[in-house]
């Protein structure tokens, strides 16, 4: 068991929201979706590959099979649902003072939470309600999200650079790889395993691959 | 919110780089407690001579004491304070980090290879218990004290021992304690060097309840959104306070008294691989399209000789302007051209690199990368990450032209949150980039560089410019750990507690 994989981490939170309550947060998401404004704070935040926000009405959780017996809900659920490089720390904090108000208000209707600062409060909120991840496939363990970005800007430019300038006489074939690297400059950084995430954490890689200590 | 410390209560090197104050000489003793009574005993008497952070007057005013010749600071290992016996409770409120302490902290830290503690100075080995430090006007202060100081050692009979295994500048491996003094130009002044040749010791964060604040905010302290500076939350630095996440630090011993104006220390001894260092410094500016001093300040963030920062100075011509304002600044305005910058005119690193140390260890606002009001204030990522520092250098150069002598940087930051601000920088920030988008590159100076599989960084060139960025490739491994450990530096009352053995968190 483990919400990390390589570089990334995953985090489920569900937290109860008033059934009667879900459409405000609906109209808040729907707001945020047609004014990308309001989620730069998020997009800048590169740690985060993305962050997803669903309302799963409390007569609206999935079964495995129809004999399996609906359940009675009090409430409606808000699940979130995020991948990120880094540390459950290192995201949370970031989370809190990057964008403290943006949080405040898609959970502002969820049941007893505390707002984002102060941190400790909102540490336990999420600690409490999240579901740890119980199998974690990551298929580029090495990459996090910007190389993923990075990787694919390169891989674009150096096509069309090869299209454009492969038969250019030396001069100008110079000048437009120049002007490439200029172009990629921010886009080449190594890409080499993880800092590790926590101890326990590489303990129980180190003694999964049995590497000895 | 403005507040007042109580100066008489915190110990003086928490509050003050006492380089500042001419205190040219240092010395670190580290010491094992084998008794707990005696060790009380010991740290009582030791207690009496700590040096608070109360302001000194100009001598002769009789308005406050004057400077002394020598000040002494002690700070405890985790083990130190179980040695000293304080209650199960009041361990348990310890932070994990200072529990394990910082060789096993190793994979974190990226102390690997060289640095690994199985090459650390011998004294590592031991059981390190207490750390006392001695700084002095002269070394024959520092020697006075630190012959008072092995007197108590004396007295405890048998209860407290003072651990050898430092490594020195003959060669030897097993000197009593370690020494550090500033570096002096070849007239015999002081000069706020380091043994590359940086100017260091410029900026420190500022925060609230330090005095004259307003005068040195700027550049120091957190960046707002209208690009005032605000002092940073005591509670980053000083246990007990409130902190920028505007709560109370979440690990803290209790009872409170024990936690408060307390905070953590960490100690590095960096040594500094001067041959190699010079070397690169060399091949490296062959293919380098600027001078030789540049190319040194790109990697440090700062020009080696008058510290001028970079965003600034980005080039010869603009270093040559830089240095004409600043012949002409009067005090005031040479200490604001030194430390009130921020990276806003410089999102894609053309001319203060990404990778520079002095960006990557405090990045100001320039994780907004330039995405205006991305975030709460611009530095939501940042202002939790500040670490006090107050280290000195240690050795001398004999040979320039190699790494095998005793030179390097006892380095010490103090923060209220070990894992959160020195560790994370150092992992994050220093052995890692994706918060710079820079995927895996290390920071030039101080990354762990791998001899086996050599990093790079790029250095940006101005963008549109059609300018290829400039690639710093193979960097050796520049600076290797020789040593260190998480300590608690106490409150003065807290010292009283436990050196009375009345630490009682009920
Ligand atoms: C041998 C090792 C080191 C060398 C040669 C070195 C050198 C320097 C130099 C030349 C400066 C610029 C002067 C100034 O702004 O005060 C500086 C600043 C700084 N260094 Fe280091 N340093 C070393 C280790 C470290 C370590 C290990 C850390 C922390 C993990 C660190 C943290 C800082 C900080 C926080 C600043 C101030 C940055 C700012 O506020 O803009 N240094 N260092």
């Amino acid at each position: 068991m483990s919400n990390i994989a390589g570089k990334a981490y995953a985090m489920n939170v569900i937290t109860p929201i008033r059934w009667y309550m879900t459409w405000i947060n609906k109209l808040i998401f729907k707001t945020a979706l047609s004014n990308p404004s309001t989620l730069k704070g998020l997009v800048t935040l590169s740690l985060i590959h993305y962050a997803r926000w669903v309302i799963i009405p409390r007569d609206g959780f999935p079964r495995l099979d129809p004999s399996q017996p609906k359940e009675e809900l009090n409430y409606s659920y808000m699940l979130f649902f995020s991948n990120f490089n880094g540390s459950w720390d290192q995201y949370v904090d970031s989370f809190t003072f990057a964008i403290p108000s943006g949080l405040d208000l898609f959970w502002k209707w969820n049941v007893r939470y505390p707002k984002s600062v102060p941190l400790t409060p909102f540490h336990n909120y999420i600690r409490h309600n999240q579901i740890d991840t119980a199998h974690y496939y990551n298929a580029y363990p090495m990459a996090s999200s910007n190389d993923v970005k990075s990787a694919q800007k390169i891989k674009k430019a150096l096509i069309n650079f090869n299209t454009a300038s492969a038969d250019k006489p030396p001069e100008e074939f110079l000048n437009d790889y120049n002007k490439l690297l200029n172009d990629m400059q921010h886009h080449f950084g190594d890409m080499k395993p993880t800092p590790i995430v926590s101890l326990s954490a590489d303990a129980v890689r180190k003694r999964y691959l049995q590497i000895p200590e | 919110m403005t507040q007042q410390l109580d100066l008489s209560d915190i110990q003086g090197n928490v509050i003050k780089a006492y380089g500042r104050y001419n205190f040219q000489k240092a010395r670190y003793l580290f010491l094992r407690i084998d008794d707990g009574e005696k060790g009380r005993k010991f740290i009582g008497a030791i207690t009496t001579k700590v040096t608070s952070a109360l302001p000194w007057g100009k001598p002769g005013d009789g308005s406050a004491p004057p400077i002394p010749q020598a000040t002494t600071n002690v700070a405890f290992t985790f083990n130190g304070l179980q040695a000293l016996e304080i209650p199960t409770a009041s361990q348990r409120g310890f932070p994990e980090d200072f529990i394990m302490g910082m060789a096993k902290r190793k994979d974190i830290l990226g102390d690997d290879g060289p640095s690994d503690p199985a090459n650390w100075d011998k004294v590592w080995k031991e059981k390190v218990h207490v750390w006392i430090s001695i700084n002095g006007q002269s070394i024959d202060a520092v020697k006075k004290r630190y012959d008072w100081i092995q007197e108590q050692i004396e007295a405890s009979n048998g209860g407290v021992v003072l651990l050898t295994g430092h490594r020195g500048e003959k060669g030897e491996d097993s000197l009593p304690y370690q020494d550090a003094s500033v570096l002096y130009d070849a007239t015999g002044m002081p000069v706020p060097k380091e043994h590359f040749g940086y100017t260091d010791g410029i900026g420190d964060p500022v925060f609230e309840g330090q005095t004259n604040v307003a005068a040195r905010v700027l550049g120091r302290g957190k960046l707002m959104r209208d690009g005032t500076w605000l002092p940073l939350a005591t509670g980053e630095f000083l246990l007990g306070h409130v902190d920028e996440a505007m709560e109370y630090p979440k690990t803290a011993p209790s009872p409170w008294l024990l936690a408060h104006n307390g905070t953590f220390m960490v100690y590095r001894k960096l040594h500094e691989n001067v041959g190699t260092f010079n070397r690169f410094l060399d091949e490296q500016s062959q293919i380098f399209d600027g001078s030789k001093e540049m190319l040194a300040a790109k990697f440090a963030g700062r020009w080696r000789d008058n510290g001028a920062p970079v965003v600034h100075a980005p080039d010869d011509v603009g270093k040559a302007e830089w240095d004409r304002r600043y012949a002409a600044a009067d005090d005031a305005g040479k200490k604001k051209m030194l430390t009130d910058f921020t990276y806003n005119e410089d999102i894609h690193g053309a001319k203060c690199p990404f990778s520079a140390h002095l960006r990557r260890i405090n990045p100001r606002g320039s994780l907004e990368f330039g995405v205006s009001n991305a975030y709460d204030t611009p530095g939501a990522l940042v202002n939790r990450r500040r670490i006090l520092r107050r280290g000195l250098p240690y050795g001398e150069v004999k040979d320039p032209a190699r790494d095998d002598g005793n030179h390097g940087i006892i380095f010490m930051a103090l923060n209220a949150d070990i894992q959160r601000q020195f560790e994370f920088v150092q992992q994050q920030w220093i052995n890692y980039a994706n918060d710079f988008k820079e995927g895996n590159d290390k920071e030039v100076l101080l990354g762990n560089h791998d001899a086996n599989n050599p990093g790079k960084v790029v250095l940006a060139a101005e963008p549109g410019s059609g300018k290829p960025p400039h690639f710093v490739s193979n960097i050796p491994r520049l600076v290797e750990t020789r040593g260190g450990d998480y300590f608690f530096i106490p409150s003065i009352t807290a010292l009283k507690l436990i050196a009375g053995g009345i630490v009682d968190p009920t």
